[in-house]
C-alpha cells in the first residue's frame, strides 16, 4: 500500500507543467464562479443548442426542412381554412400553439425555433468573418505603421462616421441591385452578411490595431526581434495571440447587436429587395408580419418573437460583460 | 496647444474623413450600370422634351465619357454646388437636396428631443445610483440599463403603441397619438405652406413662436411616443456609464481628503464627484448619436413621421416595384454622415474644453 501511494506520488512531480492549460483552466473556473456571466453563458448555449439542433436533425420540430410550406398545414382539427387571421396563444391545442399563430396560420412556437437557425448562423458568421479580417488588418497595419497603417485608419474613419444602420440598408440594396444585373445568383440572406461583413470589420480593427500599439512596445517582442525574429512573424505568433482575448469579449457582444441589425433590416422591407420570402421564419419577419395586426390588438405576433429576441440579447450582452470581467488580467485576483 | 489650435486642427482632420464619406458613395453609385443612373436621374412621367434635358444633366452630372478620377472630381463640385440627383418615391419626388432640406430638420427636432430627454433623466438618476452601488436601487438601474440597451428599437415601437397607442392599447381614446406629426388635416393654418411648417419646418418650434399653442400641444403628443422608444436606448448607455464614472470617482483619494477636512456629504457628491464622473460620459454622447440616427430611420418608419430617416427609407423600399433611388440612397448617407461626423466634432471640442488635459 505505502508503495503505491509513493509510486502515484512520483509520478505526479514529475509531470509536464503547462502553464497555458492552466491559465484556461483558472480562467474557466473564474468564469463559473461569475454568476451572472454564468446565467448569459446558459441562454446563449440554449439558444445555440436550438438552433444547432435545426441542422443537425431538421425533423425536430416534427417537419422536415420545407418548415415554411408545411407550417400553416398544422391548423388543429376543425380550422375552417378560409380563415387567416390569428389565433390567441392556447394550451388545448398541442405545443405548437402554446404562443398562438400569426399571418396565415403559421404557429408561433415552431417558426420561432426554425428561425434561431438563420438568426443566430448567419450572426456567427458575420462576427467571425469580420473578426478574422479586421485582426489581420489591426495587427499588421498596427505593427507596420506607415504609410498603409494611416491609410487603413482613415478608411475605418469613414465607415465610423456614417451610421451603422443607414450604412448597412445602403450596402445591402446597392450589393443586391448591381450583383442582380451582373446576373449573379446570391442567397438574400448571404447578401445581406456580406453587406455587413464588409461593414463591421473596421470595429476589430480598430480594437487590435490599439493593443498592438501597446503590446508592440513591450519587451517579449523587443527580446523577439533580438532573437531574429521576422516581422510578419512577430505578428503571427507574438502580436495576434495577445489581441485575442478582448477580441474574444467584442465578439460575444457583437452577437448580440447583430442579431439585432439583421432583424432590423428584415423589418424594414429590405427582405423585398433581397427576395426573401416574406413567410421565411426569421424573428424580424415574425414581428414584421405581425405588425399587420397592431390596430386590432392583437399583440401576440409581436411581442413573442421581440421577447425571444430580447431574452437572447440580454443573455450575450451579460455573458460578454461577464467575459470581461474575468478575462482583464487588472481586474483578475 | 490652446483650445484654438486644436479646433483647427481637428477640423483639418475632418477633412480627409469628409472626402473618403464623398469617395465612398461615389464608389457606390458607380457600382450601379450608368444606364439605371441615368434613368434613375429622369423623371418617367415628364413629355419626352424635358426628359431630353434630364438626360442632358444627368450625363452632365456624371461625367460621363471622363476618366474617373475627373467624374468624382466633377462628383465633389456637382455636390458643394448642392446638386445631388433627383429621386422619384410614394414619400417624395423631386432633387435629393429640396427633400432633405424638408425633412432634415424633423430629424434634428427628435433628436434633439431625445438627447434633452435622456441627459435629464439620466444625470440625476446615474447619480442617484452611482452613490449606492450594490443597494436594491442599484441592481435594478443595473438590470433596467442591461434590458434596455439590448432592446430592439422597432419592438420597443410596437410594445408602445400597443400600451399607449389610442384606440389600441388599455387606455382606449385616451391614448397618445401613434402616427404622424400632428399637422392639421382640415383647418387652414398660416404658417403651414405645402404641408411643412415654417420657418424652421419643426412643427413644435413653429406654432410655439406663431403663439398657436393648442397645435404646439398636439405636435407635442406626437412626439411623446417616438422621443420615449429612441431615449430608452440612450439613457440605459448613459446610466452605465455614468454608475461607472461614479463608483470610480467615488474611490479616488481627492474624495476622502473631501471627506476627511470635513466637506458636507451633499457637496461632495455633488461637487466632488459628480463634476469629474460626468466628464467621460460626454465622449459617449457622439457613440450614442450614432446609434439614435439609425434608430430614427425605424422609428421614423413605425411611426409614419417626416424625417431623413423616412426619406433614406423611401429611396430604397417605398417605390412601386423597389425601384431602387440610388440618388436619395447617396444624398441621405452623405447627410446623416455629416450629422455624425459634427457631432463627434462638437462633443470633441465640449471635452477639451471641459477637461484642459486633453489636447491630441
Amino acid at each position: 500500500m505505502q508503495t503505491t501511494i509513493s509510486i502515484f506520488k512520483k509520478g505526479a512531480v514529475q509531470r509536464k507543467r503547462h502553464p497555458k492549460v492552466e491559465d484556461m483552466i483558472e480562467t474557466l473556473k473564474l468564469i463559473i464562479k461569475n454568476k451572472v456571466a454564468m446565467t448569459g453563458l446558459v441562454i446563449t448555449m440554449t439558444y445555440m443548442i436550438l438552433a444547432l439542433l435545426d441542422v443537425i436533425y431538421p425533423a425536430y420540430l416534427g417537419y422536415g426542412p420545407n418548415i415554411i410550406t408545411s407550417l400553416p398545414q398544422l391548423l388543429p382539427p376543425g380550422t375552417p381554412l378560409g380563415e387567416q387571421l390569428p389565433t390567441p396563444p392556447t394550451f388545448a391545442n398541442g405545443w405548437h400553439y402554446w404562443f398562438g399563430t400569426t399571418v396565415g396560420a403559421y404557429p408561433l412556437f415552431p417558426a420561432i425555433l426554425a428561425s434561431l437557425r438563420i438568426d443566430l448562423g448567419y450572426s456567427l458568421v458575420i462576427v467571425l468573418t469580420g473578426a478574422i479580417v479586421g485582426i489581420f488588418v489591426g495587427t499588421f497595419s498596427g505593427y507596420f505603421g506607415g504609410f498603409w497603417d494611416e491609410l487603413m485608419m482613415r478608411i475605418t474613419d469613414v465607415f465610423y462616421s456614417i451610421p451603422f444602420l443607414v450604412m448597412a440598408i445602403a450596402f445591402t440594396t446597392i450589393l443586391s441591385y448591381s450583383l442582380l444585373q451582373d446576373h449573379v445568383p446570391v442567397n438574400g440572406f448571404n447578401l445581406v452578411a456580406l453587406a455587413l461583413i464588409i461593414i463591421w470589420w473596421p470595429t476589430y480593427a480598430r480594437l487590435t490595431r490599439s493593443i498592438t500599439l501597446s503590446l508592440k512596445s513591450s519587451r517579449f517582442i523587443e527580446a523577439a526581434v533580438a532573437s531574429g525574429s521576422s516581422r510578419i512573424r512577430n505578428v503571427v505568433t507574438h502580436i495576434i495571440p495577445g489581441v485575442l482575448s478582448p477580441v474574444f469579449v467584442q465578439i460575444s457582444l457583437d452577437l448580440g447587436s447583430i442579431v439585432l441589425v439583421f432583424a432590423t433590416l428584415e423589418f424594414l422591407g429590405l427582405g423585398a429587395i433581397i427576395q426573401i420570402n416574406s413567410y421565411t421564419p426569421e424573428l424580424g419577419n415574425l414581428i414584421t408580419i405581425g405588425q399587420a395586426y397592431l390596430v386590432t390588438g392583437d399583440w401576440w405576433p409581436i411581442f413573442i418573437p421581440g421577447v425571444f429576441l430580447l431574452i437572447f440579447t440580454v443573455g450575450i450582452n451579460i455573458f460578454g460583460d461577464g467575459m470581461r470581467d474575468v478575462l482583464d488580467p487588472k481586474m483578475r485576483r | 496647444m490652446e483650445l484654438k489650435y486644436y479646433i483647427i486642427r481637428r477640423l483639418l482632420i475632418l477633412i480627409p474623413t469628409a472626402l473618403g464619406l464623398l469617395l465612398m458613395t461615389f464608389i457606390l453609385l458607380r457600382a450601379i450600370p450608368v444606364s439605371d443612373l441615368i434613368a434613375n436621374y429622369v423623371n418617367q412621367r415628364a413629355s419626352p422634351a424635358q426628359r431630353a434635358i434630364e438626360k442632358q444633366q444627368a450625363i452632365a452630372l456624371l461625367g460621363i465619357g471622363q476618366p474617373l478620377p475627373e467624374q468624382f472630381y466633377i462628383y465633389i463640385v456637382d455636390i458643394l454646388h448642392g446638386n445631388l440627383g433627383n429621386m422619384y418615391s410614394n414619400f417624395y419626388s423631386g432633387p435629393v437636396i429640396v427633400g432633405i432640406e424638408d425633412y432634415l430638420p424633423f430629424t434634428l427636432e427628435l433628436t434633439i428631443f431625445t438627447v434633452i430627454v435622456s441627459v435629464l433623466i439620466a444625470i440625476p438618476l446615474g447619480t442617484f445610483i452611482g452613490s449606492r452601488p450594490n443597494t436594491v436601487a442599484d441592481s435594478t438601474g443595473r438590470v433596467f440599463s442591461l434590458i434596455f440597451f439590448a432592446m430592439p428599437i422597432f419592438w420597443l415601437a410596437l410594445v408602445l403603441q400597443l400600451v399607449f397607442g389610442k384606440n389600441i392599447g388599455p387606455l382606449g381614446a385616451y391614448g397618445l397619438p401613434i402616427s404622424g406629426q400632428g399637422y392639421p388635416s382640415t383647418q387652414q393654418v398660416g404658417f403651414i405652406v405645402n404641408g411643412v411648417s415654417q420657418p424652421t419646418h419643426m412643427l413644435f418650434i413653429d406654432s410655439v413662436l406663431h403663439g398657436d399653442f393648442p397645435l404646439a400641444l398636439v405636435a407635442l403628443e406626437h412626439l411623446i411616443l417616438p422621443v420615449l422608444t429612441l431615449s430608452m436606448s440612450i439613457l440605459a448607455g448613459l446610466l452605465r456609464f455614468i454608475r461607472a464614472g461614479m463608483v470610480d470617482t467615488a474611490n479616488q483619494e481627492y474624495i476622502k481628503t473631501a471627506r476627511a477636512k470635513g466637506v458636507p456629504e451633499k457637496m461632495v457628491l455633488k461637487k466632488h464627484i459628480r463634476k469629474n464622473a460626468l466628464l467621460p460620459s460626454v465622449t459617449v454622447i457622439g457613440l450614442l448619436v450614432a446609434g439614435l440616427l439609425g434608430g430614427v430611420v425605424v422609428v421614423e418608419d413605425i411611426f409614419k413621421l417626416e424625417g431623413l430617416g423616412r426619406l433614406s427609407l423611401a429611396a430604397v423600399v417605398g417605390t412601386v416595384g423597389n425601384n431602387i433611388q440610388f440618388y436619395g440612397v447617396a444624398g441621405t448617407i452623405l447627410f446623416f454622415g455629416l450629422i455624425l461626423m459634427l457631432t463627434n466634432l462638437i462633443v470633441d471640442v465640449v471635452y477639451a474644453f471641459l477637461d484642459p488635459r486633453i489636447r491630441y
